[in-house]
């Protein structure tokens, strides 16, 4: 018999438990605080999205990799990321704010993909938007307060990495390759850069999909007398060949009526196919271009210099490269100290929407590089979800399992605080309610309290704290009621005062090095 | 007839047969391997195997025999590669034993109405995805197979698209208007033709045919079950691999056994798989030389060559018989089945595809088969 189904983590999540969920936890808000001291306010939406949010551009590449599945016939998925739903949130309730608007998210987000090192297929983005700021101003406050954060939680010597979709985009559009065409082109510069796809491959495969002839069509007579068929239409000029394929249609009494396309527009279509060249010369080219983009990576100094050469060859706005670098200089001022800092024009990201400035932050280990942070410039985004006007924007979004694995293998994440301060235990349990009012005023100056609930007693009770390494303990007793006091017992130290119950917190928060009465909240 | 088996017995290998539509074929597959099912009444759904013994037979339909597996409610099964596919899940228990048994061969394919002139390509289909969602509507899609046609789809850049899930007559879809385009299994296309479909360059979603599946756990938990998969396995195996193989048995003339032998292998072809076997033969007629019998083993593909190469060597009365079993000196299958059911198992889709084609490849570099004639 098979085993009954088991009670198993869904494969690529994460139990967090303590005290690790605590520096996670700890890891997020230093994070989350770093962001917010440029001004970026809070913003949550909801984990659950329509599928369409995240595909409305054709050739979504996040489409595979989407939780997505059909509710009571409604197309539903757990977001892949914040950036659409915070525009999607804008569009639905902050249009009417004054521009720039800064919002700060963090929270889980879920992507099908292989698990491994740092890859988990439900993961936490820290990250934040910055609404309607074009320029590089802009870019570089974003590069800042990305890079800032890391730094702030301790990641050091990391690796920025910007290149810039513009140059790539005005490429392939100037190639005349449309929207499907630029994002299965685009989807490509990774594994391309990362020598995971051959050249040659990509071209066949882009072609391919974007409608190149096939062998296999040259082999049916079927599609060859389709072709020929387009070519004689387009002989007979545009509206004597929408009559004729119309009749044609009619009289080969293939079923048209009911059909979601009208025979207008299979004949249109069929003329404007006919009348269009074979893609794969424009597709060779573009893929050849950001190869020798790719080819040109290195540091600002010299990558941009050799870079403006090859734009100026192919007849290429050099714009992006300007934006590029006055970014970077501005971001020099912010006094970031990355370990080093690489342009490279063929970044893509793995997502759609960007347009502008784009950059990557890893961190370099013996087990290979960690990709920590990504970013950047989306103006189309706000228009293509159906804002009213354009908005520019761009964003980061920080992983936090992947910071929190980054300052591991540097020995640098903070432990978090010890969970409880101070164990209060009554002797016995008629003890309990004095405990439970010494306990309570201890709470009060927000220090964490643990109520023995299991009856210990004294000297079980203390080898509990020690081992969970509570620094304090406070023994209420019979003589300890009827005296109106308590016993704090310092467990390093191994002394013990018997103090005034209304003492009690001031002189706990002194024992905790919290100062003379201060009040922290944990 | 072979020892009685006990239906139910808990150490029983119960193998799951598809009922409907692959049930003749997967007969006759079997019992050409060997394995004949012994049924005293055709309706009956339980029966059991001739040899080997200990093998409950349980007729299902083929669509459910993935899920029947996965449960553990029987060991292994035979069913399309398509449903295999469309059905599997990272924590599944199911296993493919042997994913091409030679049969039951179709494809997964797209198909859009012959109306659509304009439309002979995966390309074509993604504009007009595009374009359908411009003017606000949505392709629709009828299959069932929507986990591997959304795959597809999605893979080659189509986002736009709506999956009608169908269980009826997918082909009828555009004509009843559920569907614009349907994906289904297509084996000769004559039924797509009939309903006005055609299919589309760079549409076949998927290649399939029957293949045999086993449960993980109950195969890893019972030695007697293993066993009697093993036994089926290799006898599957036997069986492919001797179609691909026969015996040529000729009559060769020469000076002495190393004088005919240094002629037969001269030629890679007329050598055979590892050489010749040679013997005397006591020629009635009497000659300057004596005759020897001459046996190759030749691969099926190779058969004239060897026997033009035979010829060259001088040999006469050549006569080739098929091979009913070539067994190896090893079970790549069973082999592989082990591995996976020992320690490093690899999970997911992706590991069901290496296992294939891993078996595949270490058959091809294999070393020499043992033979057995029909």
């Amino acid at each position: 018999m098979a085993e009954a189904p088991g009670l198993s983590r869904v494969r690529g999540t994460n139990d967090f438990v303590p005290p690790e969920a605590g520096a996670l936890r700890l890891l997020e808000q230093a994070l989350l605080a770093h962001v917010a001291l440029y001004g970026y306010a809070p913003i949550a939406t909801p984990v659950l999205e329509t599928t369409d949010l995240f595909l409305r551009k054709s050739g979504e590449e996040i489409a595979t990799r989407m939780y997505a599945f059909t509710h009571w016939n409604r197309r539903l998925c757990l977001r892949p990321e914040f950036t659409a739903s915070v525009i999607r949130a804008y569009l639905q309730h902050l249009q009417d704010r004054p521009l720039p608007l800064r919002l700060a998210y963090s929270g889980p987000t879920f992507r099908y993909e292989k698990p491994q090192r740092g890859r988990y297929r439900q993961f936490t983005e820290v990250g934040g938007e910055l609404l309607g700021a074009a320029g590089p101003a802009a870019d570089a406050e974003i590069l800042q307060v990305a890079c800032g954060a890391l730094e702030s939680v301790g990641v050091r010597d990391y690796r920025l990495t910007v290149g810039h979709l513009g140059v790539a985009l005005q490429m392939l559009a100037h190639l005349g390759i449309d929207e499907r065409g630029q994002a299965l082109i685009v989807g490509q510069l990774e594994p391309l850069a990362r020598k995971q796809a051959d050249a040659a491959a990509v071209v066949e495969r882009v072609a391919l999909l974007l409608g190149a002839p096939t062998e296999a069509a040259d082999e049916d007579d079927e599609a060859d007398d389709e072709a020929a068929l387009g070519d004689l239409l387009a002989r007979v000029g545009p509206e004597a060949a929408a009559q004729l394929a119309t009749e044609l249609l009619h009289h080969a009494s293939l079923p048209l009526d009911g059909g979601v396309r009208s025979p207008a527009e299979i004949v249109q279509r069929l003329l404007a196919k006919a009348a269009r060249p074979d893609p794969t010369p424009q597709v060779r080219t573009a893929v050849e271009f950001l190869q020798r983009l790719h080819g040109l990576a290195g540091p600002p100094g010299e990558a941009l210099g050799r870079l403006e050469d090859l734009l100026r060859d192919y007849g290429v706005s050099p714009e992006p490269l300007e934006e590029i670098d006055a970014a970077l200089a501005l971001f020099a001022r912010y006094g970031a100290r990355p370990g080093q800092v690489t342009v490279d024009l063929s970044l893509a990201r793995g997502l759609r929407y960007y347009t502008g400035l784009v950059f990557e932050i890893y961190d370099d280990g013996p087990d290979g590089p960690l990709q920590l942070c990504g970013g950047g410039r989306y103006d189309d985004l706000v228009r293509a979800l159906g804002g009213r006007e354009a908005v520019p924007a761009c964003g980061f979004s920080i992983g936090l399992e992947r910071a929190k694995l980054a300052l591991e293998r540097h020995g640098a994440l903070p432990a978090p605080a010890a969970a409880v301060e101070v164990l209060v235990v009554p002797v016995e349990a008629a003890d309990h309610v004095a405990a439970v009012e010494a306990a309570q005023a201890l709470r009060g100056r927000g220090i964490r309290v643990e109520l023995d609930l299991r009856g210990r007693g004294p000297s079980g009770a203390l080898k509990h704290a020690d081992r969970q390494h509570i620094p304090l303990a406070v023994l209420v007793g019979e003589r300890e009621r009827a005296e109106g006091t308590v016993v704090l017992r310092r467990l390093s130290a191994r002394t013990e005062t018997t103090l005034p119950m209304a003492d009690l917190p001031l002189a706990a928060l002194v024992a905790l090095g919290r100062g003379n009465g201060e009040v922290h909240h944990g | 007839m072979a020892k009685a088996t006990r239906p139910g017995a808990s150490e029983d290998l119960r193998l799951a047969l598809p009922s409907k539509g692959m049930e003749d074929a997967t007969l006759n597959f079997l019992a050409a391997c060997g394995m004949s099912v012994d049924r005293s009444n055709p309706r009956q759904y339980r029966a059991a195997l001739r040899t080997p013994a200990g093998v409950t037979v349980i007729f299902q339909r083929a669509a459910d025999i993935f899920e029947k597996v996965d449960e553990g409610s029987v060991d292994l099964g035979i069913t399309g590669y398509d449903i295999v596919r469309e059905h599997e899940h990272e924590d599944d228990a199911v296993e493919v034993l042997y994913p091409e048994l030679g049969y039951g061969r179709c494809q997964l394919v797209l198909a859009v109405p012959d109306a659509w002139l304009d439309v002979k390509s995966i390309a074509d289909l993604a504009e007009v995805a595009t374009q359908l969602r411009a003017k606000g509507s949505e392709l629709r899609v009828a299959t069932k197979y929507a986990n591997l046609t959304r795959q597809f789809l999605y893979q080659h850049g189509i986002n736009y698209f709506n999956i009608v899930s169908s269980q009826g007559a997918l082909e009828a879809a555009p004509t009843m208007g559920y569907g614009d385009i349907v994906a289904d299994l297509m084996t000769s296309g004559v039924t797509l033709r009939e309903n006005r479909l055609k299919t589309v360059a760079g549409g076949t979603i998927l290649r399939s045919e029957a293949c045999l599946i086993g449960n993980r756990r109950a195969l890893a938990a019972s030695e007697a079950k293993l066993q009697r998969t093993r036994a089926i396995v290799e006898l599957i195996e036997a069986y492919l691999r001797g179609r691909n193989y026969a015996s040529i048995t000729a009559n060769v003339s020469g000076e002495s056994e190393e004088a005919v032998a240094r002629r037969i292998t001269a030629h890679e072809t007329s050598a055979g798989l590892r050489g010749p076997t040679i013997a005397r033969v006591y020629s009635k007629v009497g000659g300057d030389l004596p005759w020897f019998a001459v046996t190759i083993i030749a691969r099926r593909d190779q058969l004239l060559p060897a026997v033009e190469q035979l010829r060259k060597a001088g040999a006469v009365d050549m006569t080739v018989q098929d091979l009913h079993y070539v067994f190896e000196h090893r079970s790549w299958h069973f082999e592989a089945l082990q591995r996976q059911l020992g320690g490093a198992r690899v999970q997911g889709a992706g590991a069901r595809e290496r296992t294939a084609s891993s078996v595949a490849s270490a058959a091809a570099a294999s070393e020499l088969p043992t033979v057995v004639s029909s």
